[in-house]
Protein backbone atom coordinates (compact mmCIF):
# COMPACT_ATOMS: atom_id res chain seq x y z
CA UNK A 1 0.00 0.00 0.00
CA UNK A 2 2.42 2.12 0.44
CA UNK A 3 5.01 1.62 -1.87
CA UNK A 4 2.29 2.19 -4.15
CA UNK A 5 1.53 5.17 -2.97
CA UNK A 6 5.38 6.27 -3.31
CA UNK A 7 5.41 5.15 -6.75
CA UNK A 8 2.04 6.94 -7.84
CA UNK A 9 4.01 10.27 -5.80
CA UNK A 10 6.77 9.87 -7.73
CA UNK A 11 5.24 9.15 -10.98
CA UNK A 12 3.28 12.42 -10.89
CA UNK A 13 6.08 14.31 -9.81
CA UNK A 14 8.00 13.04 -13.02
CA UNK A 15 4.84 14.17 -15.46
CA UNK A 16 4.79 17.44 -13.91
CA UNK A 17 8.49 18.03 -14.18
CA UNK A 18 8.50 17.01 -17.64
CA UNK A 19 5.78 19.36 -18.19
CA UNK A 20 7.45 22.44 -16.46
CA UNK A 21 10.92 21.87 -18.49
CA UNK A 22 8.74 21.98 -21.59
CA UNK A 23 7.28 25.23 -21.18
CA UNK A 24 10.78 26.57 -19.85
CA UNK A 25 12.39 24.84 -23.06
CA UNK A 26 9.74 27.14 -25.04
CA UNK A 27 10.54 30.12 -23.13
CA UNK A 28 13.91 29.57 -23.69
CA UNK A 29 13.84 28.75 -27.57
CA UNK A 30 11.60 32.06 -27.82
CA UNK A 31 12.47 34.72 -25.62
CA UNK A 32 16.46 33.72 -25.17
CA UNK A 33 17.53 31.83 -28.51
CA UNK A 34 15.25 34.26 -30.35
CA UNK A 35 14.30 31.45 -32.86
CA UNK A 36 11.91 32.21 -35.81
CA UNK A 37 11.27 28.66 -35.97
CA UNK A 38 10.01 28.44 -32.52
CA UNK A 39 7.00 27.44 -33.20
CA UNK A 40 7.69 24.79 -35.06
CA UNK A 41 10.60 23.34 -32.81
CA UNK A 42 8.64 23.08 -29.48
CA UNK A 43 5.22 25.21 -28.53
CA UNK A 44 4.18 25.98 -24.89
CA UNK A 45 2.89 23.20 -24.01
CA UNK A 46 0.02 25.00 -22.37
CA UNK A 47 -0.56 25.98 -26.02
CA UNK A 48 -0.30 22.83 -27.64
CA UNK A 49 -2.45 21.17 -24.85
CA UNK A 50 -5.42 24.06 -25.87
CA UNK A 51 -5.10 23.23 -29.63
CA UNK A 52 -5.45 19.27 -28.22
CA UNK A 53 -8.45 20.14 -26.20
CA UNK A 54 -10.20 22.26 -29.25
CA UNK A 55 -9.73 19.66 -31.38
CA UNK A 56 -10.22 16.93 -29.27
CA UNK A 57 -13.57 15.73 -31.62
CA UNK A 58 -12.00 15.84 -34.65
CA UNK A 59 -8.49 14.12 -33.46
CA UNK A 60 -10.09 11.56 -31.57
CA UNK A 61 -12.14 10.93 -35.04
CA UNK A 62 -8.71 10.43 -37.04
CA UNK A 63 -6.64 8.40 -34.02
CA UNK A 64 -10.18 6.04 -34.19
CA UNK A 65 -9.71 5.82 -37.83
CA UNK A 66 -6.19 4.44 -37.26
CA UNK A 67 -6.87 3.09 -34.26
CA UNK A 68 -9.56 0.46 -36.08
CA UNK A 69 -7.37 -0.56 -38.68
CA UNK A 70 -4.59 -0.49 -36.65
CA UNK A 71 -6.06 -3.30 -34.10
CA UNK A 72 -8.00 -5.31 -37.15
CA UNK A 73 -3.76 -5.59 -38.19
CA UNK A 74 -2.56 -6.57 -35.09
CA UNK A 75 -5.32 -9.50 -34.37
CA UNK A 76 -4.49 -11.06 -37.69
CA UNK A 77 -1.02 -10.71 -36.92
CA UNK A 78 -0.94 -12.08 -33.56
CA UNK A 79 -3.46 -14.36 -34.89
CA UNK A 80 -0.88 -15.13 -37.75
CA UNK A 81 1.69 -15.62 -35.46
CA UNK A 82 0.67 -17.91 -32.63
CA UNK A 83 0.12 -20.46 -35.37
CA UNK A 84 3.00 -20.09 -36.77
CA UNK A 85 4.99 -20.33 -33.71
CA UNK A 86 2.86 -23.49 -32.23
CA UNK A 87 3.38 -24.93 -36.03
CA UNK A 88 7.52 -24.07 -35.45
CA UNK A 89 7.21 -26.24 -32.05
CA UNK A 90 4.95 -29.39 -33.31
CA UNK A 91 7.79 -29.89 -36.31
CA UNK A 92 11.49 -29.22 -35.41
CA UNK A 93 11.84 -28.82 -38.97
CA UNK A 94 9.58 -25.97 -39.81
CA UNK A 95 10.93 -24.13 -36.86
CA UNK A 96 14.43 -24.70 -37.80
CA UNK A 97 13.60 -24.18 -41.73
CA UNK A 98 11.24 -20.60 -40.76
CA UNK A 99 13.09 -19.47 -38.24
CA UNK A 100 16.16 -17.42 -40.67
CA UNK A 101 13.08 -15.81 -42.40
CA UNK A 102 11.38 -14.74 -39.68
CA UNK A 103 14.56 -12.97 -39.08
CA UNK A 104 15.14 -11.88 -42.24
CA UNK A 105 11.88 -10.32 -42.44
CA UNK A 106 12.88 -8.01 -39.80
CA UNK A 107 15.67 -6.90 -41.41
CA UNK A 108 13.22 -5.37 -43.86
CA UNK A 109 12.84 -1.67 -42.88
CA UNK A 110 9.14 -0.94 -42.81
CA UNK A 111 9.42 2.72 -44.21
CA UNK A 112 10.69 0.82 -47.34
CA UNK A 113 8.03 -1.72 -47.26
CA UNK A 114 5.07 0.62 -46.58
CA UNK A 115 4.96 1.96 -50.05
CA UNK A 116 5.75 -1.05 -51.75
CA UNK A 117 2.64 -2.86 -50.26
CA UNK A 118 0.77 0.17 -50.73
CA UNK A 119 1.30 0.04 -53.91
CA UNK A 120 0.88 -3.07 -54.82
CA UNK A 121 -3.13 -3.53 -52.91
CA UNK A 122 -3.81 0.03 -53.74
CA UNK A 123 -5.96 0.56 -51.33
CA UNK A 124 -5.28 2.50 -47.86
CA UNK A 125 -7.33 0.29 -45.42
CA UNK A 126 -5.55 -3.51 -47.11
CA UNK A 127 -2.33 -1.13 -46.72
CA UNK A 128 -2.59 -0.67 -43.25
CA UNK A 129 -3.79 -3.81 -42.17
CA UNK A 130 -1.25 -5.61 -43.68
CA UNK A 131 1.54 -3.59 -42.31
CA UNK A 132 0.20 -2.89 -38.83
CA UNK A 133 -0.52 -7.30 -39.08
CA UNK A 134 3.53 -7.94 -40.24
CA UNK A 135 4.95 -5.85 -37.81
CA UNK A 136 2.99 -7.28 -35.30
CA UNK A 137 3.67 -11.18 -36.28
CA UNK A 138 7.08 -11.29 -35.54
CA UNK A 139 7.35 -10.19 -31.93
CA UNK A 140 4.09 -12.65 -31.18
CA UNK A 141 5.64 -15.79 -32.97
CA UNK A 142 8.96 -15.01 -31.83
CA UNK A 143 7.78 -14.92 -28.53
CA UNK A 144 5.24 -17.46 -28.19
CA UNK A 145 7.87 -19.60 -29.82
CA UNK A 146 10.37 -18.89 -26.59
CA UNK A 147 7.62 -19.68 -24.59
CA UNK A 148 6.37 -22.74 -25.68
CA UNK A 149 9.75 -24.11 -26.02
CA UNK A 150 10.44 -23.35 -22.31
CA UNK A 151 7.87 -25.09 -20.99
CA UNK A 152 9.08 -27.24 -18.34
CA UNK A 153 10.57 -30.33 -18.94
CA UNK A 154 8.59 -31.77 -15.76
CA UNK A 155 5.10 -30.38 -16.98
CA UNK A 156 5.57 -32.30 -20.60
CA UNK A 157 6.49 -35.28 -19.18
CA UNK A 158 3.59 -35.27 -16.48
CA UNK A 159 0.98 -34.95 -19.32
CA UNK A 160 3.01 -37.52 -21.04
CA UNK A 161 2.62 -39.91 -17.90
CA UNK A 162 -0.60 -39.64 -18.57
CA UNK A 163 -1.01 -40.37 -22.66
CA UNK A 164 -2.54 -36.82 -23.35
CA UNK A 165 -3.16 -36.89 -27.03
CA UNK A 166 -1.39 -33.72 -28.73
CA UNK A 167 -4.06 -31.76 -28.73
CA UNK A 168 -4.82 -31.60 -24.70
CA UNK A 169 -1.09 -30.84 -24.44
CA UNK A 170 -1.30 -27.98 -26.00
CA UNK A 171 -4.72 -26.78 -24.90
CA UNK A 172 -3.91 -28.08 -21.49
CA UNK A 173 -0.19 -27.35 -20.88
CA UNK A 174 1.77 -25.35 -23.63
CA UNK A 175 -0.33 -22.15 -24.55
CA UNK A 176 -1.64 -21.61 -20.95
CA UNK A 177 2.41 -22.13 -20.33
CA UNK A 178 3.05 -19.90 -23.30
CA UNK A 179 0.79 -17.45 -22.10
CA UNK A 180 2.92 -14.65 -20.50
CA UNK A 181 5.83 -14.76 -22.97
CA UNK A 182 3.03 -14.65 -25.42
CA UNK A 183 2.35 -11.16 -23.70
CA UNK A 184 5.69 -9.98 -23.49
CA UNK A 185 5.50 -9.95 -27.50
CA UNK A 186 1.71 -8.74 -27.82
CA UNK A 187 2.92 -5.73 -25.54
CA UNK A 188 5.40 -5.09 -28.21
CA UNK A 189 3.23 -5.53 -30.66
CA UNK A 190 0.58 -3.24 -30.16
CA UNK A 191 2.06 0.23 -29.84
CA UNK A 192 4.23 -0.77 -32.87
CA UNK A 193 1.13 -1.87 -35.33
CA UNK A 194 -0.12 1.75 -34.82
CA UNK A 195 3.05 2.89 -35.78
CA UNK A 196 2.90 1.37 -38.65
CA UNK A 197 -0.43 2.12 -39.36
CA UNK A 198 0.31 6.03 -39.03
CA UNK A 199 3.37 5.36 -41.10
CA UNK A 200 1.06 4.09 -44.26
CA UNK A 201 -1.26 7.76 -43.66
CA UNK A 202 2.20 9.61 -44.01
CA UNK A 203 2.10 7.92 -47.43
CA UNK A 204 -1.12 9.79 -48.22
CA UNK A 205 -4.40 8.46 -47.39
CA UNK A 206 -7.71 10.23 -47.00
CA UNK A 207 -8.25 10.16 -42.84
CA UNK A 208 -6.57 8.74 -40.11
CA UNK A 209 -3.80 10.52 -37.33
CA UNK A 210 -0.79 9.83 -39.83
CA UNK A 211 -2.43 12.09 -42.52
CA UNK A 212 -3.27 14.80 -40.51
CA UNK A 213 0.79 15.17 -38.85
CA UNK A 214 1.22 15.31 -42.41
CA UNK A 215 -1.00 17.92 -43.42
CA UNK A 216 -0.29 20.17 -40.60
CA UNK A 217 3.09 20.19 -42.29
CA UNK A 218 2.20 22.45 -44.89
CA UNK A 219 0.46 25.08 -42.86
CA UNK A 220 3.62 27.27 -40.79
CA UNK A 221 2.92 28.25 -37.07
CA UNK A 222 -0.39 27.23 -36.84
CA UNK A 223 -0.26 24.20 -38.29
CA UNK A 224 2.39 23.47 -36.06
CA UNK A 225 0.21 23.83 -32.79
CA UNK A 226 -2.27 20.86 -34.54
CA UNK A 227 1.28 19.06 -35.57
CA UNK A 228 2.02 18.64 -32.00
CA UNK A 229 -1.31 18.01 -30.86
CA UNK A 230 -1.83 15.30 -33.45
CA UNK A 231 1.43 14.12 -32.54
CA UNK A 232 0.49 13.54 -28.88
CA UNK A 233 -2.90 12.39 -29.74
CA UNK A 234 -0.95 9.59 -31.78
CA UNK A 235 1.37 8.60 -28.91
CA UNK A 236 -1.92 8.26 -26.52
CA UNK A 237 -3.32 5.94 -29.11
CA UNK A 238 0.39 3.81 -28.84
CA UNK A 239 0.11 4.27 -24.98
CA UNK A 240 -3.81 3.05 -25.44
CA UNK A 241 -2.62 0.29 -27.20
CA UNK A 242 0.05 -1.04 -24.54
CA UNK A 243 -2.40 -0.85 -21.19
CA UNK A 244 -5.40 -2.55 -23.11
CA UNK A 245 -3.14 -5.26 -23.20
CA UNK A 246 -1.13 -5.01 -20.75
CA UNK A 247 -4.85 -4.88 -18.65
CA UNK A 248 -6.17 -8.21 -20.48
CA UNK A 249 -2.53 -9.86 -19.40
CA UNK A 250 -3.62 -9.01 -15.74
CA UNK A 251 -6.62 -10.43 -16.26
CA UNK A 252 -5.61 -13.69 -17.75
CA UNK A 253 -1.97 -14.15 -16.60
CA UNK A 254 -3.63 -13.81 -13.01
CA UNK A 255 -0.85 -16.62 -10.69
CA UNK A 256 2.16 -15.03 -11.92
CA UNK A 257 1.74 -12.56 -9.00
CA UNK A 258 0.52 -12.69 -5.32
CA UNK A 259 1.93 -13.55 -1.93
CA UNK A 260 2.29 -17.11 -0.81
CA UNK A 261 0.10 -18.18 2.28
CA UNK A 262 1.53 -19.59 5.28
CA UNK A 263 -0.34 -23.00 6.06
CA UNK A 264 -0.24 -26.53 7.64
CA UNK A 265 2.48 -28.30 5.65
CA UNK B 1 0.34 -59.23 1.53
CA UNK B 2 -0.22 -61.07 -1.14
CA UNK B 3 2.90 -62.73 -2.92
CA UNK B 4 2.02 -62.57 -7.09
CA UNK B 5 4.99 -60.22 -9.04
CA UNK B 6 3.59 -57.11 -9.50
CA UNK B 7 6.53 -55.51 -11.44
CA UNK B 8 9.54 -57.52 -12.72
CA UNK B 9 12.58 -55.98 -13.64
CA UNK B 10 15.04 -58.46 -15.65
CA UNK B 11 18.32 -58.00 -16.57
CA UNK B 12 17.78 -54.38 -16.78
CA UNK B 13 20.65 -52.49 -17.82
CA UNK B 14 20.74 -48.73 -19.22
CA UNK B 15 24.03 -47.01 -21.14
CA UNK B 16 23.47 -43.09 -21.73
CA UNK B 17 25.97 -41.38 -24.20
CA UNK B 18 28.11 -38.77 -22.39
CA UNK B 19 29.22 -35.89 -23.98
CA UNK B 20 32.12 -36.84 -26.06
CA UNK B 21 30.38 -39.93 -26.98
CA UNK B 22 31.44 -42.19 -24.70
CA UNK B 23 29.88 -44.75 -23.25
CA UNK B 24 28.22 -43.86 -19.30
CA UNK B 25 26.58 -47.09 -17.23
CA UNK B 26 23.96 -46.01 -15.10
CA UNK B 27 22.15 -49.02 -14.83
CA UNK B 28 24.06 -52.40 -14.77
CA UNK B 29 21.96 -55.93 -14.99
CA UNK B 30 19.69 -55.21 -12.40
CA UNK B 31 17.15 -58.12 -11.51
CA UNK B 32 14.29 -57.50 -9.33
CA UNK B 33 10.94 -58.32 -8.30
CA UNK B 34 8.34 -56.23 -6.65
CA UNK B 35 4.91 -57.93 -5.24
CA UNK B 36 1.41 -56.31 -5.28
CA UNK B 37 1.02 -53.61 -2.55
CA UNK B 38 4.23 -53.68 -1.38
CA UNK B 39 6.18 -50.65 -0.37
CA UNK B 40 9.24 -50.35 -2.10
CA UNK B 41 12.40 -47.86 -2.08
CA UNK B 42 14.76 -47.38 -4.14
CA UNK B 43 17.92 -46.06 -1.98
CA UNK B 44 21.32 -44.54 -3.02
CA UNK B 45 23.74 -41.70 -3.80
CA UNK B 46 23.17 -39.26 -6.69
CA UNK B 47 24.41 -41.25 -9.63
CA UNK B 48 23.43 -45.17 -8.58
CA UNK B 49 20.56 -45.29 -11.34
CA UNK B 50 17.82 -44.87 -8.86
CA UNK B 51 16.09 -42.40 -10.92
CA UNK B 52 16.68 -44.21 -14.27
CA UNK B 53 15.13 -46.99 -12.64
CA UNK B 54 12.06 -45.50 -11.64
CA UNK B 55 11.87 -43.70 -14.88
CA UNK B 56 12.55 -46.81 -17.26
CA UNK B 57 9.32 -47.93 -15.23
CA UNK B 58 7.17 -44.87 -15.72
CA UNK B 59 8.71 -45.19 -19.30
CA UNK B 60 10.18 -41.82 -19.67
CA UNK B 61 12.97 -44.14 -20.91
CA UNK B 62 14.03 -47.16 -22.61
CA UNK B 63 16.41 -49.96 -21.22
CA UNK B 64 19.19 -50.65 -23.33
CA UNK B 65 19.12 -54.54 -22.43
CA UNK B 66 16.87 -56.26 -20.39
CA UNK B 67 13.00 -55.81 -19.85
CA UNK B 68 10.52 -54.37 -17.23
CA UNK B 69 7.11 -56.02 -16.87
CA UNK B 70 4.27 -54.56 -15.11
CA UNK B 71 1.76 -56.44 -14.58
CA UNK B 72 2.39 -58.09 -17.89
CA UNK B 73 2.36 -55.43 -19.78
CA UNK B 74 5.37 -53.53 -20.74
CA UNK B 75 5.92 -50.05 -19.12
CA UNK B 76 4.54 -48.42 -22.78
CA UNK B 77 1.53 -50.58 -22.15
CA UNK B 78 1.26 -49.92 -18.95
CA UNK B 79 1.12 -46.01 -19.09
CA UNK B 80 -1.26 -45.99 -22.19
CA UNK B 81 -3.33 -48.26 -19.73
CA UNK B 82 -2.96 -45.94 -16.89
CA UNK B 83 -1.51 -48.21 -14.32
CA UNK B 84 0.73 -45.99 -12.55
CA UNK B 85 0.72 -42.56 -10.84
CA UNK B 86 3.76 -40.46 -10.49
CA UNK B 87 4.92 -37.93 -8.07
CA UNK B 88 8.03 -36.01 -9.23
CA UNK B 89 11.18 -34.34 -6.98
CA UNK B 90 8.91 -30.76 -7.67
CA UNK B 91 5.39 -31.18 -7.35
CA UNK B 92 5.01 -30.19 -11.09
CA UNK B 93 1.79 -28.60 -10.37
CA UNK B 94 0.52 -25.83 -13.56
CA UNK B 95 0.42 -22.88 -11.69
CA UNK B 96 -2.50 -21.44 -14.07
CA UNK B 97 -5.02 -23.98 -12.27
CA UNK B 98 -6.74 -24.24 -9.10
CA UNK B 99 -5.41 -27.19 -6.70
CA UNK B 100 -8.64 -28.68 -7.64
CA UNK B 101 -8.42 -28.35 -11.55
CA UNK B 102 -4.58 -29.67 -11.09
CA UNK B 103 -6.03 -32.65 -9.75
CA UNK B 104 -8.65 -32.81 -12.24
CA UNK B 105 -5.81 -32.65 -15.18
CA UNK B 106 -5.35 -36.12 -15.67
CA UNK B 107 -9.07 -36.90 -15.51
CA UNK B 108 -9.79 -34.54 -18.04
CA UNK B 109 -7.32 -36.53 -19.65
CA UNK B 110 -9.00 -39.28 -19.62
CA UNK B 111 -12.72 -38.24 -20.52
CA UNK B 112 -14.11 -38.33 -17.40
CA UNK B 113 -17.19 -36.27 -17.18
CA UNK B 114 -17.20 -32.83 -15.40
CA UNK B 115 -18.85 -33.88 -12.19
CA UNK B 116 -17.54 -37.58 -11.77
CA UNK B 117 -13.59 -35.44 -12.26
CA UNK B 118 -14.90 -32.98 -9.09
CA UNK B 119 -16.35 -35.38 -6.94
CA UNK B 120 -12.77 -37.45 -7.43
CA UNK B 121 -11.07 -34.49 -6.39
CA UNK B 122 -13.21 -33.40 -3.70
CA UNK B 123 -12.63 -37.23 -2.38
CA UNK B 124 -8.10 -37.12 -3.02
CA UNK B 125 -8.32 -33.25 -1.27
CA UNK B 126 -9.86 -35.28 1.75
CA UNK B 127 -7.45 -37.89 1.65
CA UNK B 128 -4.54 -35.59 1.51
CA UNK B 129 -6.07 -33.13 4.07
CA UNK B 130 -6.26 -30.12 1.47
CA UNK B 131 -10.29 -30.02 1.09
CA UNK B 132 -9.93 -26.14 2.36
CA UNK B 133 -7.84 -25.56 -0.58
CA UNK B 134 -9.33 -26.51 -3.29
CA UNK B 135 -9.77 -23.16 -4.91
CA UNK B 136 -6.57 -21.59 -4.25
CA UNK B 137 -3.23 -21.26 -6.50
CA UNK B 138 -0.51 -23.38 -6.44
CA UNK B 139 1.62 -20.23 -5.60
CA UNK B 140 -0.14 -19.59 -2.76
CA UNK B 141 0.38 -23.21 -0.94
CA UNK B 142 3.31 -24.41 0.60
CA UNK B 143 6.25 -26.80 -0.27
CA UNK B 144 4.44 -29.11 1.36
CA UNK B 145 1.41 -28.80 0.61
CA UNK B 146 2.14 -28.33 -2.90
CA UNK B 147 3.57 -32.12 -2.69
CA UNK B 148 0.48 -33.14 -1.16
CA UNK B 149 -1.67 -32.16 -3.71
CA UNK B 150 1.09 -33.75 -6.09
CA UNK B 151 0.39 -37.01 -4.34
CA UNK B 152 -3.23 -36.37 -4.81
CA UNK B 153 -2.97 -35.69 -8.78
CA UNK B 154 -1.44 -39.34 -9.11
CA UNK B 155 -3.92 -41.19 -6.96
CA UNK B 156 -6.77 -39.14 -8.97
CA UNK B 157 -6.61 -42.28 -11.76
CA UNK B 158 -6.49 -44.96 -9.11
CA UNK B 159 -4.09 -46.42 -10.70
CA UNK B 160 -2.52 -50.05 -9.28
CA UNK B 161 1.18 -48.34 -8.73
CA UNK B 162 2.73 -45.34 -7.68
CA UNK B 163 6.06 -44.01 -8.93
CA UNK B 164 7.84 -41.15 -6.54
CA UNK B 165 10.71 -39.72 -7.52
CA UNK B 166 12.48 -37.91 -4.65
CA UNK B 167 9.21 -36.39 -3.61
CA UNK B 168 10.07 -35.12 -0.39
CA UNK B 169 13.89 -34.30 -1.13
CA UNK B 170 12.84 -30.58 -1.12
CA UNK B 171 11.33 -30.34 2.15
CA UNK B 172 12.19 -29.36 5.68
CA UNK B 173 12.89 -32.01 8.32
CA UNK B 174 9.54 -31.52 10.02
CA UNK B 175 7.43 -31.29 7.16
CA UNK B 176 9.24 -34.37 5.37
CA UNK B 177 8.22 -36.44 8.85
CA UNK B 178 4.83 -35.48 8.63
CA UNK B 179 4.68 -36.22 5.07
CA UNK B 180 5.85 -39.49 5.30
CA UNK B 181 3.75 -40.07 8.40
CA UNK B 182 0.77 -39.11 6.63
CA UNK B 183 1.95 -41.19 3.28
CA UNK B 184 1.92 -44.46 5.03
CA UNK B 185 -1.86 -43.19 6.24
CA UNK B 186 -2.60 -42.52 2.29
CA UNK B 187 -1.06 -46.16 1.47
CA UNK B 188 -2.77 -48.51 4.14
CA UNK B 189 -6.00 -46.61 2.81
CA UNK B 190 -5.41 -47.19 -0.76
CA UNK B 191 -3.78 -50.35 -1.31
CA UNK B 192 -0.85 -49.43 -3.95
CA UNK B 193 2.04 -50.55 -5.22
CA UNK B 194 4.89 -47.84 -4.27
CA UNK B 195 7.69 -47.18 -5.94
CA UNK B 196 9.58 -44.51 -3.62
CA UNK B 197 12.97 -43.15 -4.56
CA UNK B 198 14.89 -41.29 -2.17
CA UNK B 199 18.51 -40.90 -1.10
CA UNK B 200 17.59 -40.76 2.81
CA UNK B 201 18.06 -43.63 4.84
CA UNK B 202 16.23 -43.05 6.95
CA UNK B 203 13.48 -42.41 4.99
CA UNK B 204 13.56 -45.63 3.24
CA UNK B 205 13.57 -47.42 6.54
CA UNK B 206 10.72 -45.68 7.80
CA UNK B 207 8.32 -46.24 4.79
CA UNK B 208 9.34 -49.43 3.18
CA UNK B 209 8.29 -53.27 3.30
CA UNK B 210 11.85 -53.23 1.57
CA UNK B 211 14.92 -51.33 1.10
CA UNK B 212 16.81 -51.61 -2.64
CA UNK B 213 20.38 -50.65 -1.84
CA UNK B 214 21.69 -49.20 -4.91
CA UNK B 215 25.26 -48.54 -5.57
CA UNK B 216 26.80 -46.15 -7.89
CA UNK B 217 29.42 -46.34 -11.10
CA UNK B 218 27.88 -47.97 -12.32
CA UNK B 219 24.69 -48.59 -10.98
CA UNK B 220 23.84 -51.90 -9.62
CA UNK B 221 21.49 -53.39 -6.89
CA UNK B 222 23.71 -54.08 -4.39
CA UNK B 223 21.19 -55.49 -1.26
CA UNK B 224 17.84 -55.32 -0.66
CA UNK B 225 17.00 -55.31 2.81
CA UNK B 226 13.67 -56.30 4.41
CA UNK B 227 12.47 -53.95 6.67
CA UNK B 228 10.38 -55.84 9.31
CA UNK B 229 9.54 -52.84 11.83
CA UNK B 230 5.63 -53.26 12.56
CA UNK B 231 3.00 -51.42 11.06
CA UNK B 232 1.37 -49.12 11.34
CA UNK B 233 4.56 -47.09 12.03
CA UNK B 234 4.48 -43.25 13.75
CA UNK B 235 7.52 -41.18 14.02
CA UNK B 236 8.10 -42.98 17.42
CA UNK B 237 9.23 -45.90 15.76
CA UNK B 238 12.35 -43.86 14.50
CA UNK B 239 13.70 -43.82 17.83
CA UNK B 240 13.89 -47.91 18.25
CA UNK B 241 16.55 -49.81 18.64
CA UNK B 242 15.29 -52.14 15.99
CA UNK B 243 15.17 -48.81 13.38
CA UNK B 244 18.58 -47.92 14.64
CA UNK B 245 20.43 -51.02 14.03
CA UNK B 246 18.68 -51.13 9.91
CA UNK B 247 19.98 -47.91 9.26
CA UNK B 248 23.45 -48.96 10.89
CA UNK B 249 22.95 -51.91 8.32
CA UNK B 250 21.95 -50.05 5.50
CA UNK B 251 24.42 -47.66 5.82
CA UNK B 252 26.87 -50.52 5.94
CA UNK B 253 26.06 -51.20 1.87
CA UNK B 254 27.59 -48.35 0.83
CA UNK B 255 31.01 -48.83 3.10
CA UNK B 256 33.99 -48.52 0.67
CA UNK B 257 31.82 -47.45 -2.03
Amino acid sequence: MEARRTKNIAALVWFVGLILAWECGAWVLQNVMHDSMHMQKLPYFHQVAGTFLVNFNSLLASAMVTLSRAFIGFILGAVVGVAVAIVMSLAKFVGKMLFPYLIISQMIPVLALAPIVYSIVKSQDAARIMLSAFITFFPVAVNMYSGLKSVDKDKIELVYSYTATKIDTYCKLMIPAALPHLFSGLKLSAPAAITAAILVEMLGTKEGIGIKILNSLYYGANGALIFWASVIMAALLGIFGYAVIAFIEKLVVHWEKGDREEGVS
Amino acid sequence: MSSTSEIQIRNVSMVYKGQKGEAIAALNNVNFNIREGEFISLLGPSGCGKTTLLRLMADLLKPTTGEIVIGGLTPGEARKTRQYGMVFQNPVLYEWRTIQKNICLPLEIMKIGRVERNEIAEEMLELVGLSDYANRYPRQLSGGMQQRVGIARALAINPKILLMDEPFSALDEFTRNKLQEDLLKIWSKTHKTVIFVTHNISEAVFLSDRVCVLTPHPGQLADVIDINLPRPRSNEVRDTPEFMSLLARIRKCFMGV
